[in-house]
C-alpha cells in the first residue's frame, strides 16, 4: 500500500507536498489513537505512566531543581535523566500558563479532564514532531541519498508509522520518540561525518532516557573504530575531541546538580541513584527476554542471589554485544591504511584523506563517509537486542530500542528480501509482545487496527506467510510462518478460554514463550549480518573480483562521486531482486558506496570459497 | 496474526483491486480509531430506535414517547433499525431495553459504530461501480475515493453518529443506474431512499422531471405508456411496502406529524450557512446600526429579544420583515423551476446531475429550518461533476471548502475539533492537487483573472477564520481577566458567572463561521446556476458523452 501510494502521489505531482502530507496524515492518526485510553486511566490511586509524566511536569514546574529528584519519591518520583526533567519543566510551564489546575502541586494528582488529556497528548505529538520526525526525514535523505526519491519517501512513510512506537507513545503514553529521534540524529550525523555533533546528540539521547545506553556499545565501538581507521595522528585527535565533547555535554546536562550550582557534591547522587535502580529485581512483569522465558523452567530467583544474578546478567549482556564490537574493530583494523601504504582498495583513499578533516564539524560536507558505516545499524541492533535479552530490569516497552535499528534497516529493503522479512517479523512480534500491556491499557481495538494498517502499508500478509509454509525456502520464512500461526492461535484462544486459577498468567507467559525465540533469532541474525557486512566492506574476496569489475565501473564511479556534491553514504538493505546485478558489482568493488545485498555477499563469498556456516542461508 | 487482517488476505477476489483494498483498510482503521470519540445525542437517538423497534409492536413505533428522541424517520428506516436490533439483542440485551436510557457501555458503542461502518460499504460498492464504467477511470477513482473518505461522512457519521454513508450509497446507486440507462431502477431506488429518510425530498423535483421526460416520454414528446406504467407501479409499490402497515392501522396522520414537525424556526440552533444566515446577520447589523444612529426604523421588539438570545430558539427579525415558511417555499420552488425547465429540454445524464445538485442546493439555501448536515446533499452529487471542467471544479472547491468548514462547529469537544480540521486539510490536499492539474484551463479574459484572484482570497480567508475561531475564546478570557469582569479562571471545575455581553460574544465565532461559509455557499450556487444555464462552450467535459 505504501509503495502504491508513493507511486501514485509522485505521478500526480505531489512530490513536494508529500512529506508534509505524510506528516499531517500521521499526526491525524496519532490524534485518533490518542482518543483512546492511556496507561492507568481511571485507576486510582497510582494510575500509570501517563500520570507519572504529568506528575513530573507538576513537580518540575513548581519545585526548585534540587528537589526534583527527591520530592515524595513514593508517588512517581522522577527517575529519568535530566533532559526529561527539563522537557517536563517546559511542558509544566506551558500547562501552568494555559490552565494552572492541570499541574497544581499535589492537588492535581490523577487529574483526568478532557482538556488536560488533550494537552498531554499534544505535548507528545509536538515533541515527536520536533525530534523524531526531522530525524527520520534526515535519515531518509542522508542514508538513502544514493537511492531514488520514491524510496526515500517510502522509507520516511514506513518509519513514521512504526506500529510499536505508535501504540506505546500515542496510546499507552510515553515520550520514547524523543529518545529514539535523538539517537537517529546521531546516526544522521555519523553518516554525514559530523562525529562530534553525533556524540552530542547521543549524550542528549542518553540524557533523555537512560535506556539509550543499550546503543552505547555500538556507538562507542563505531567511534573508536573510526579513530583506529584514521590512524594514530588523526584518529587520536578525533578521539580526544570526542571524549571532551561527550564529557562536556554530560556536565552541561547535570550542571544543576554539580557543586557550583548545587549545595553539596553529593547532590549528583540524587539523580544518579534514581536513574539506575539496581535494587530492583531481575525482571518485573512478564517480558519476552531470556530471563523471563527461562524462568518458566528454572526459577532463577530461588537458585541464585540477587548479586549473582546481577553479575550473570552483566556477563551475558557483554557476551551478547561482543560480536558486533569485535567485528567493528576487526573491520576497522583490516581497512586501516595508515599502516601499510597499499590499502585494500583504491576507493579507500578518498574517505581516509577527507575524514581527517571531516571530523571537524564545520568542514564542508563534500565527503566524509566512513567505510564501516554500514555496520552501524546491525551493531546497534545487536547491542540493543543483547541488552533486551540479557540485562537487568527490562520492561516490555524496551523492545522499542532494538526495534529502531531494525526498522531503519527494514525501511530501505525491497519486499521479499531477507531484511524485509526479518523487519516485518520483528515489528509484528514486538507489537505482539506488548499485547498484555496494551490490553491492560484498554487499547485492544487500537492494537488490532494499527497492526492491520501496518501490515497493509508494508504489503506484508501474515496469512499468506502461514499459507505458504510448506513452500518456505528460507529460515526466516519458516520462523515467521510458525510464529504467526502461534500468535493467531493465541489471539483466538484467549477470548474463549479463561486461564485456570493455578496459572492466572497463562497467556502472558505463552506470549513470552512465543516472542522470545523470535528475539533470540533476531539477535543471532544481527551477529550474522554484522559478519557478512564486514566481509562485504573489507572484502576478503573482494580483491580478486574487484580487479575484474572495477575496470568496468572505475571510469564512471569517481565522476558520480564528484558530481553529487553531497556526502555519499550507504544505503540500507539494498537488496536483490531486479537490482541484484548492480549491487553485486557494487559490493565487488569493495567499500565503495552501497551496502551490498545478501545474495551478492553470498555469491562473492562462495566465489572465494568462504562459506558461512553460522546460520541457515537467508 | 490479526483476525481483522482477514480483509486484506484470503483468496484473491477479482472485484476489488489493491488500491480499493488500501482505501478500505485505511478508512476502516480511521473509523475504528474514532470509536472512543465524542458522540452526539444522535447516538442515543438511534439506540432508542433500536429499542423501540425491538421491544414494541409495529403499531406503537410512531406513538412511543418513553424517550424524548421519538422515531421521526420514514418506515424503511424503522425496518432497518428493526433488522439491526436483532444482532444487537444477541450481543447485549440491554441495548434494546426501552427504559435503559443513555446506555453507553462499550458493547453498544462498538455495535452501533460498527453498523455504521458496515452499512457504509454500500457506498463503497457503488463508488467502485462508478469507476468500472467511467469515461475516465483514473479521475473517477480519485473522486470515488474522495467521496468514500469524505470528511462530511467522517464528521457526521463516524463521530457525530448517523447513517448518511449508507443512504448516500443508495442515492449514488440510483444515480449510477441513471448513468447506465436503467432509469426504472433509478426511480425505484430513489423511492426506496425517500422512505429511508425524507430529507432527500430536496432532490425529488429533479428526479421527477428527469424520469418523466427521458423515461416516460419519447424524445419527440409522445407518452411511453409502458414505461410510465412500469415506473408508476414500481414507485407506488415501494411506498405501499413502506407505508401500508401504518395506513392499515390508520396511523398516517401520526406518522406525518412525526416526519414533518413544522413548529420549528427558520434557522437551526447553529445557523446553517444558507441565505437566511446572511439575512439574519444583516438584520443584526441593521439593528445595531439603527440603535447607534437612532434612526426612525420600526423595530420589532420580539426581534430585539431574539438577538439577545444569541442563536438559540426561533429567529424573529428586528428590522427586516419576518420570513414565513410560505416565503421560503416560494423562493425554493421558483429557483428549482428555472433549473427544471432547462432539465426538461436537455434531459441528459450530466444535465440531470447538475439539476439534481441545484435542486438540493436551492432547498439548502432557501429552505425552512435547514440543518447544516444537509450540505452533503449538495456536496455528494457535486463531487461527481468535479472533474468535468475548470468551472465545475472551482465551484466544487468553493462549495466543498465552505460546506465542510460549516460542519466543524458540529463537534465542539477540543480533541475532535483538532482531528476534523487536520483530516479535512489532508483530504482536501489529496483531492485538490491531482484534480486541479487535470482540469486546468488558461483564463480567457481579465475578468476571469480577477474572479480567480477574488475566489482564492476567499478560500485563503478560511485559514484566518479558523485562527479566529480557535483564538477567540482565549482572547475573550484574557480580555475579561484584564478588565476584571470575571475574576475567576474558567476551567472544568469552576464555572464562571457570565459576564455581561459574554453570552452573545460566545456565539460570535459560530456566527462569523456561518456567515462566511454562507457567502461561499451562495456564490457557489450562483456559479453553478450560471454554468448550467450557459453551457455553451464547445468542450462539454467527459460526462456529456453519456
Amino acid at each position: 500500500m505504501g509503495r502504491r501510494w508513493i507511486r501514485w502521489s509522485h505521478k500526480r505531482g505531489m512530490r513536494t507536498s508529500l512529506i508534509g502530507l505524510t506528516f499531517l496524515a500521521c499526526a491525524f492518526l496519532k490524534l485518533c489513537l490518542g482518543l483512546g485510553s492511556y496507561s492507568g486511566e481511571n485507576i486510582p490511586p497510582v494510575y500509570g505512566d501517563y500520570e507519572a509524566q504529568r506528575h513530573w511536569m507538576e513537580i518540575t514546574a513548581h519545585l526548585p531543581i534540587n528537589q526534583w529528584y527527591t520530592y515524595d519519591l513514593q508517588y512517581w518520583g522522577l527517575d529519568y535523566p535530566p533532559l526529561t526533567a527539563y522537557v517536563s519543566w517546559i511542558c509544566g510551564i506551558a500547562a501552568y500558563f494555559i490552565n494552572p489546575t492541570w499541574v497544581a502541586l499535589d492537588s492535581s494528582r490523577g487529574i483526568e479532564t478532557t482538556t488536560s488529556k488533550l494537552f498531554m497528548r499534544t505535548t507528545v505529538i509536538v515533541f515527536d514532531a520536533v525530534t523524531y520526525v526531522p530525524a527520520l526525514f534526515l535519515f531518509s535523505r542522508t542514508w538513502f541519498s544514493t537511492r531514488s526519491k520514491r524510496t526515500q519517501d517510502l522509507a520516511f512513510l514506513l518509519l513514521m508509522l512504526q506500529p510499536a512506537l505508535f501504540l506505546v507513545d500515542f496510546g499507552h503514553f510515553q515520550y520514547n520518540s524523543v529518545m529514539l529521534g535523538l539517537a537517529i540524529m546521531t546516526l544522521n550525523c555519523f553518516a554525514t561525518g559530523h562525529d562530534l555533533l553525533g556524540a552530542v546528540f547521543f549524550v542528549l539521547s542518553l540524557g533523555f532516557k537512560q535506556m539509550a545506553l543499550y546503543y552505547a556499545p555500538a556507538i562507542g565501538s563505531y567511534l573508536v573504530a573510526k579513530c583506529v581507521l584514521l590512524g594514530p595522528k588523526d584518529g587520536g585527535k578525533l578521539f580526544i575531541r570526542l571524549g571532551l565533547t561527550t564529557v562536556a555535554t554530560f556536565i552541561l546536562l547535570f550542571l544543576p546538580w554539580i557543586p557550583p550550582f548545587a549545595s553539596s557534591p553529593s547532590a549528583i547522587l540524587d539523580p544518579v541513584s534514581r536513574i539506575f535502580p539496581f535494587a530492583r529485581g531481575l525482571f518485573e512483569d512478564k517480558v519476552a527476554n531470556f530471563w523471563c522465558a527461562s524462568n518458566v523452567v528454572i526459577k532463577w530467583r530461588k537458585w541464585a542471589t540477587q548479586a549473582l544474578l546481577l553479575k550473570a546478567s552483566a556477563t551475558l549482556t557483554l557476551l551478547g554485544f561482543l560480536p558486533s564490537v569485535a567485528v567493528m574493530g576487526k573491520a576497522a583494523w583490516d581497512m586501516k591504511t595508515w599502516g601499510s601504504p597499499a590499502g585494500p582498495g583504491t576507493t579507500m583513499k578518498a574517505p581516509e584523506t577527507k575524514d581527517s578533516s571531516g571530523s571537524d564539524d564545520k568542514q564542508s560536507p563534500t565527503s566524509s563517509h566512513t567505510p564501516i558505516l554500514p555496520l552501524l545499524p546491525y551493531a546497534l541492533l545487536n547491542s540493543s537486542m543483547s541488552f533486551f535479552l540479557f540485562s537487568f530490569q527490562v520492561h516490555e516497552k524496551t523492545i522499542l530500542l532494538p526495534l529502531m535499528p531494525l526498522t531503519l534497516l527494514f525501511s530501505g529493503a525491497t519486499p521479499d528480501s531477507a531484511v524485509f522479512l526479518w523487519g516485518a517479523l520483528g515489528c509484528n512480534v514486538a507489537v505482539f509482545s506488548m499485547w498484555p500491556l496494551i490490553q491492560k491499557d484498554g487499547l485492544s481495538l487500537q492494537y488490532f487496527v494499527v497492526i492491520l494498517l501496518w501490515n497493509r502499508l508494508i504489503g506484508h500478509n501474515p496469512f499468506k506467510i502461514i499459507y505458504t509454509i510448506f513452500s518456505a525456502k528460507t529460515f526466516v520464512h519458516l520462523l515467521s510462518a510458525g510464529v504467526y500461526a502461534a500468535i493467531l492461535f493465541l489471539h483466538l484462544l484467549e477470548p474463549m478460554i479463561t486461564p485456570p486459577a493455578r496459572y492466572p498468567d497463562l497467556f502472558p507467559v505463552l506470549n513470552v514463550l512465543v516472542s522470545t525465540p523470535v528475539f533470540v533469532s533476531l539477535w543471532l541474525w544481527s551477529i550474522k549480518s554484522c559478519v557478512q557486512v564486514s566481509w562485504a566492506i573489507t572484502g576478503p574476496s573482494g580483491l580478486s573480483v574487484e580487479s575484474n569489475e572495477h575496470k568496468k565501473y572505475s571510469s564512471e564511479r569517481p565522476r558520480t562521486i564528484s558530481k553529487s556534491d553531497r556526502t555519499r553514504t550507504v544505503s540500507l538493505g539494498y537488496t536483490q531482486g531486479k537490482r541484484a546485478k548492480r549491487s553485486s558489482t557494487l559490493s565487488a568493488a569493495g567499500s565503495s558506496s552501497a551496502l551490498p545485498s545478501f545474495a551478492s555477499v553470498f555469491r562473492d563469498n562462495s566465489n572465494s570459497g568462504v562459506v558461512d556456516e553460522r546460520g541457515p542461508r537467508l | 496474526m490479526q483476525p481483522e487482517a482477514d480483509a486484506s488476505s484470503g483468496p484473491r477476489i477479482s472485484w476489488l483491486d489493491p488500491s480499493a483494498w488500501d482505501i478500505l483498510v485505511l478508512s476502516t482503521v480511521i473509523k475504528v480509531l474514532l470509536f472512543p470519540a465524542y458522540r452526539s445525542t444522535d447516538f442515543e437517538v438511534h439506540r432508542n430506535w433500536l429499542a423501540i423497534t425491538h421491544s414494541l409492536p409495529i403499531s406503537q413505533w410512531y406513538y412511543d414517547t418513553t424517550s424524548e428522541w421519538t422515531l421521526d424517520y420514514p418506515p424503511f428506516f424503522a425496518y432497518f433499525e428493526k433488522i439491526l436490533s436483532i444482532p444487537a439483542s444477541l450481543i447485549d440485551p440491554r441495548i434494546v431495553d426501552l427504559n435503559n436510557l443513555n446506555y453507553d457501555s462499550w458493547s453498544v458503542i462498538i455495535f452501533q459504530r460498527s453498523t455504521v461502518i458496515v452499512t457504509e460499504l454500500v457506498l463503497g460498492a457503488v463508488l467502485l461501480k462508478f469507476i468500472r464504467s467511467a469515461v475516465d477511470p483514473s479521475t473517477q477513482r480519485i473522486i470515488s475515493a474522495s467521496l468514500f473518505l469524505h470528511p462530511g461522512f467522517l464528521i457526521i457519521d463516524h463521530i457525530h453518529f448517523q447513517y448518511n454513508g449508507f443512504m448516500f450509497g443508495i442515492l449514488l446507486w440510483s444515480i449510477l443506474m441513471a448513468r447506465n440507462g436503467n432509469k426504472l431502477a433509478s426511480g425505484i431506488l430513489f423511492a426506496v431512499l425517500l422512505n429511508f429518510k425524507h430529507i432527500y425530498m430536496y432532490l425529488a423535483p429533479a428526479y421527477f422531471i428527469y424520469l418523466l421526460r427521458s423515461f416516460c416520454l419519447s424524445p419527440s414528446g409522445q407518452l411511453e405508456i409502458k414505461n410510465f406504467l412500469a415506473l408508476a407501479n414500481a414507485v407506488i409499490a415501494v411506498f405501499v411496502a413502506s407505508l401500508a402497515p401504518f395506513a392499515l392501522m390508520g396511523q398516517i396522520q401520526q406518522l406525518l406529524s412525526r416526519l414533518f414537525p413544522f413548529t420549528r424556526g427558520l434557522n437551526h440552533a447553529y445557523w446553517a450557512p444558507n441565505a437566511w444566515a446572511l439575512v439574519t446577520a444583516a438584520d443584526r447589523v441593521l439593528l445595531r446600526y439603527a440603535k447607534n444612529t437612532g434612526s426612525e426604523v420600526p423595530i420589532n421588539l420580539a426581534g430585539v429579544a431574539s438577538t439577545s438570545r444569541g442563536l438559540v430558539g426561533d429567529t424573529v427579525f428586528a428590522v427586516l420583515p419576518n420570513i414565513m415558511p410560505l416565503h421560503t417555499f416560494t423562493i425554493t420552488i421558483a429557483l428549482q423551476s428555472i433549473v427544471l425547465i432547462k432539465l426538461w429540454f436537455h434531459p441528459s445524464y450530466k444535465s440531470f446531475l447538475t439539476a439534481l445538485t441545484l435542486c438540493g442546493y436551492s432547498s439548502y439555501l432557501f429552505g425552512w429550518h435547514v440543518h447544516e448536515k444537509a450540505v452533503l446533499l449538495i456536496l455528494v452529487p457535486l463531487s461527481l461533476l468535479a472533474a468535468e471542467r475548470h468551472a465545475y471544479f472551482r465551484t466544487f472547491v468553493i462549495a466543498t471548502v465552505a460546506g465542510v468548514f460549516s460542519l466543524f462547529p458540529l463537534l465542539f469537544t477540543p480533541t475532535e475539533s483538532v482531528i476534523e480540521v487536520v483530516y479535512s486539510i489532508v483530504w482536501f490536499a489529496l483531492l485538490y492537487i491531482p484534480l486541479s492539474k487535470r482540469v486546468y484551463e488558461f483564463p480567457k479574459s481579465l475578468s476571469y483573472v480577477i474572479l480567480d484572484v477574488l475566489e482564492k482570497i476567499y478560500l485563503g480567508g478560511f485559514v484566518l477564520l479558523q485562527l479566529f475561531v480557535v483564538s477567540f475564546p482565549i482572547l475573550i478570557s484574557w480580555y475579561s481577566k484584564r478588565k476584571g469582569i470575571a475574576d475567576c479562571i474558567p476551567s472544568e471545575e469552576v464555572v464562571c458567572p457570565d459576564s455581561p455581553g459574554g453570552q452573545t460574544m460566545e456565539f460570535l465565532p459560530l456566527m462569523v463561521t456561518s456567515v462566511y461559509c454562507a457567502i461561499g455557499m451562495v456564490w457557489g450556487f450562483m456559479r453553478l446556476m450560471y454554468i448550467y444555464l450557459n453551457e455553451d462552450t464547445t468542450y462539454q467535459g467527459q460526462l456529456s458523452t453519456i
